[in-house]
Formats: structure tokens, sequence, C-alpha cells
């Protein structure tokens, strides 16, 4: 093993001399980085940037105390400004107030770090296999041992402990790092604890479950939805042999935090604590809509290339969110969802009862921001 | 590599199967990139590639599907090595469990697979030699009892990566051969072979 240690420790470069972007990632060497918001900014839109900040401090109060108070009385207002993206300076803590993640923390004091200092994890070597290789580019990740990795090794073991049915699957690491970037580990802890185990919406573990049986409900509740919504397109995939788990699986399974502009996974996110997943059919559909007429040319190769690589006014936040939100999938998804229950207890009623599975742990609660949750579930 | 003008271009459907972070993802960059990164994102879902290879005068144009390799996405490989013309099974030199993992593949491509499917196995990381745990020899003698060729290769080094996609187009070529002669059956009819309709999820 030592030869391999040695190789490992060296670090491949990242000399603290090379430039980054706005988010902590290393700019590809070739200098023109697409990163959509590069450009340098008028002193108007810094002013108007300031009064946006103002306002949703004032939401917010301090520490978050007026924020339920606020949701209750305004979740229309609330909803549109999360829409148009939250300030990047209170991300952190507005995902908190919207997952539902900081009532769990007050509840549950002391528990992370029992979890992470105490207990060991079956899947301590499987963690540390793809530390180094989450989001790799990120100036907080990149150093080995450092605190990025450190940190997420941390909540990754922490999560595969609290739920050892779930342990840890490839893919949370995304999901866990995105946090790190804008709360710190405990805090990033028990907001994927919201999320996997349902604090608003729908609890999500069965994305990284045996068998992945989230993954493919979401994927066959998307693949309708491309026949239903673009029906041209639709049929192009089926003569192409296109299934979504081609393209769409690592939507769903990082809720768009893998292999996507950062700046779009923010904006996303945003979205996504506040309204749910639907956000990511949203967005995948407007981003197959957007690119429609120039796929529905592309044959089987072509296409596969065209997923990984969507031009980049594609990718422009404010010009896909606004055409996802077009999209009302909201009742549509219910429908087939239980199409798709109905389906798996007829085909196969031994293989599929794993998912629906009741929250166990006591230490979990639905208060939080429940009031919230249904008054957005409630709008189309 | 250019295909040469003129000639049939034959397609073929290749997946690499095989445990986490064995090289799996940086046997395809160095293959069709030339190129390789010392931490490689991981690979969730799948991913795919294309790369053209000539082989004396016909061309051999590969659709590459590179899996997760982590066992809780083991349920989304059917769909990927399904129809396969070639599997790569990858392990790791210097991670003997990767060997045992690889061995598992194997099996599963024997039995579910398609009998036809040209399989690789490859011991990679071959540039860690004194990190290794899997003797060469051991791989040798279990690739030559079922049927696979085997070559050890270092994505890092660009050791015997060209080489082990070089030999599978050369392999499909003559099965193909052998084939036409016969029934005059294409490679890889297209595209209904690539996938197979049962991987879709509804309908």
């Amino acid at each position: 093993m030592d030869k391999k240690k040695a190789v490992d420790d060296i670090e491949p470069g990242p000399a603290p001399s090379r430039s980054v972007d706005k988010f902590g990632f290393i700019k590809p060497e070739q200098g023109s980085s697409p990163d959509g918001i590069s450009k340098s900014r008028s002193i108007h839109e810094r002013e108007r940037e300031e009064r946006r900040i103002r306002k949703w401090r004032k939401m917010i109060g301090v520490g978050g105390s007026d924020w339920k108070h606020y949701v209750r009385r305004n979740p229309h207002v609330v909803k549109r400004r999360i829409r148009k993206g939250i300030p990047d300076c209170l991300r952190g803590l507005v995902w908190q107030l919207l997952s539902g993640s900081r009532d769990l923390l007050l509840m549950n004091p002391g528990v992370y770090e029992t979890l992470v200092i105490y207990e060991t994890s079956a899947s301590e070597l499987e963690i540390i296999r793809d530390i180094s290789r989450t989001f790799p580019s990120h100036i907080f990740f990149q150093k080995r041992h450092g605190p990025g990795q450190r940190s997420l090794y941390n909540v990754l073991k922490a999560y595969s402990v609290y739920d050892r049915d779930v342990g840890y699957v490839q893919g949370m690491g995304f999901l866990a790092g995105l946090l790190l970037l804008y709360m710190s580990e405990e805090d990033a802890f028990w907001l994927l604890v919201a999320l996997l185990k349902g604090a608003v919406h729908a609890p999500m573990e069965g994305l990284y479950q045996a068998g992945l049986p989230l993954v493919q409900q979401y994927l066959c509740q998307f693949e309708k939805l491309v026949i239903e919504q673009m029906p041209k397109l639709g049929q192009h995939f089926i003569d192409e042999m296109i299934n979504p788990s081609m393209y769409a699986s690592q939507w769903f399974i990082t809720v768009f935090s893998y292999s996507f502009p950062f700046h779009l996974t923010l904006r996303v996110w945003d979205v996504f604590l506040c309204e749910g997943i639907k956000v990511v059919f949203q967005v995948g559909l407007a981003l197959l809509r957007f690119c429609h007429d120039e796929l529905v040319k592309l044959p089987f190769e072509k296409l596969l290339h065209a997923f990984r690589n969507f031009p980049e006014e594609a990718t422009d936040p404010d010009v896909l969110l606004p055409l996802a939100f077009t999209f009302k999938v909201s009742n549509r998804l219910v429908e087939l969802e239980k199409e798709y229950q109905k389906k798996m207890e007829g085909s196969n009623a031994s293989t599929s009862t794993k998912r629906s599975q009741p929250l166990k742990s006591k230490t979990f609660s639905r208060i939080g921001s429940r009031a919230f949750a249904s008054s957005t579930n409630s709008e189309k | 590599m250019a295909a040469n003008a003129g000639n049939k271009i034959r397609n073929a459907k290749l997946v690499l199967l095989g445990d986490v972070g064995t090289g799996k993802s940086s046997l395809v960059l160095r293959f069709v990139k030339g190129q390789f990164v010392e931490f490689q994102e991981s690979t969730i879902g799948a991913a795919f590639f294309s790369q053209t290879l000539a082989v004396n005068d016909e061309t051999v144009k590969f659709e590459i599907w590179d899996t997760a390799g982590q066992e809780r996405y083991h349920s989304l490989a059917p769909m990927y090595y399904r129809g396969a013309a070639a599997a790569i099974v990858v392990y790791d030199i210097t991670n003997a469990a990767s060997f045992t993992r690889a061995k598992k593949w194997v099996q599963e491509l024997q039995a579910q697979g398609n009998p036809n499917t040209i399989m690789a196995l490859a011991g990679n990381k071959a540039d860690l030699l004194e990190a290794r745990q899997v003797p060469a020899e051991e791989a040798k003698t279990y690739a030559q009892e079922n049927g696979l060729f085997f070559m050890e290769t270092s994505a890092k080094a660009a050791t015997n990566v060209n080489d082990i996609f070089h030999e599978i187009a050369k392999r499909l070529l003559q099965g193909q051969q052998a084939q036409d002669t016969q029934a005059g059956m294409v490679l890889n009819q297209r595209p209904a072979e690539r996938m197979v309709n049962s991987s879709s999820c509804c309908s």
C-alpha cells in the first residue's frame, strides 16, 4: 500500500494561484468559463441586489425568528421571491428554514456528534473511496484530508449510521457536498435527514434504497410526462430507443447537483427545498423543450451527447426556470404515481413494498415548516 | 485512428462493469479523449461515450456505456449490458475485493448476458505495482478458464488501454466474418438491438 499512498498524497496541483469562480470551482485552464454570472455588474444591478437582500433580511428576521410568521401570512410572496433566487449570502439559512432541518437540529441536541464520534458504519471504506471524487474541482473539497473532505466524510458517515438501511450510496455525496458549501456539518446532516426522511415534502430515501425504487418511479413518471407534453419528441425518443434512465437518472438521484452548471443547481435547489421534487421534473421538461427542435432531428448517439452538453442559453436560470414553471405537473404527477404504484403492486407485490417506510426514528417530527408546505402544495 | 473513408463502419455496444473506484471512467476517458485525471468524479447512473477504431481496413464504432460501480446501482446494470457486443470487466490490481467483485460480474454476464458477448478482463492501476494484491497469473488463469481475454491496464500511464479496445474490435470483426459466412447477420442490428424493450420502465 505504501506506493499507492505516496502517489495519492501528491496533490495534482491545486496551486493557490489558480483562479476560482464565484462559487469556488477552479476555472478550466482555457480561461473562458461560461458560468453565466461572470459579467461585471453595473452599479445599478448592485444596488438592486442590495435592496433585494434587505427585503430578504426583513422577511427572515434575526437568525430566522420572523420566518415562520412571514411565511404563514404571505406564502405567495415567499414562493415568488424564492423562484427569483435566494440571495447567496442568505441561502444556507433559508435552506435550513425551508427544509425543516432547523427544527430537527434543535430537537436533537448532541445526536450528530454521537453519530460521528461514537458509532461505526459498514460504509466507511466506500465513503472514503468517493470523498476525493466529489466536486473534485471545488477548492473546498480539493485538499486531501482537508476540512472540506473531512466534513463531507463526517456527514456521510453520520447518515449511514443514522439510517443503516440506506447506508451510503454514491450520489449522496453531491447532495452533502452542495449543502456543506452553505452550512456547517451538523446543519448539512440534518438537512439531509429532512430530505430523505421527509420533514416537509415526500421522503426521498427511496432514491437510495435497494433497487432504487424511487428512481424507477420518477423515471417512469418523467417518461410519461415527456410523451404527454412533447409528443413528437417523446415518439422520437421511442424510435431512437432512448430511455430516460440514460439521461435523467442523475437529475433525480442528485437533484441536478451532479455535472450541471453550479449557478443553475443553486437556483433549482432554492425552488426544490420550497416546492419539492416537482421542480426536477419541470426543469427536466424545460431543458427538453428548450432544445426540442434540435433534439427531434438527432439520432441516438447525438442525442446522448446533447443531454450532456446543453447549450449555455438553455442553462441560464432566468430563462430555464420561467420556462420550467410553465409546466403544470403537480396533479398529473400524483395520478402517474398512483398508476405506477398500482402497476408495481400488480406485477411484483413482493419486491416493491420497501418504498414507503414509515419514519422509524422518534427523533423525527413533522412540525417545522408544515404550514408552509401545505400552503404551497395547495396552489398549482 | 481515424476511420478510412469509404469502408464499412460496424457499430458495437460496449459496457464497462466493475467495483467502485477501479477506474472504469478513467479507462474510457483515456481511450476516448487521451486524458487522465487523478480524481475522476464518481459516475452516477451511467455515462455514454463513443469512439471509432480502425482495424486493418474496417472500422468499429464503439458505443460505450460506463456504469456506476456501487452495488446499490446494480439494478440499473442489466439495461446497459443487455444486447452488448462486448463487455470490459474491470478490477483494481491493488484491491483484492475488486477482483472478487469482477468475478461476480463475469458470472452474471455468463448467466444473463448474450452468449456471443466478447468479454475482456482488465486489471487496472497496473502502474501501482508495489501495492499489488492480485497476482497477474491468478487473473490470467481465471480469464482462460472462463473464456475471457485478459490484460493489465493503466489508465494513468496509458498502458494497454488502446490495446484492450483494439483487441475487442479485432475479435468483434473476426466473429463477424464467421457469422457473415454462416448466416449473413449483422454485428449489431441497429437500432433495435441497442436496448431491449423491457428496459423501459412503463408501458
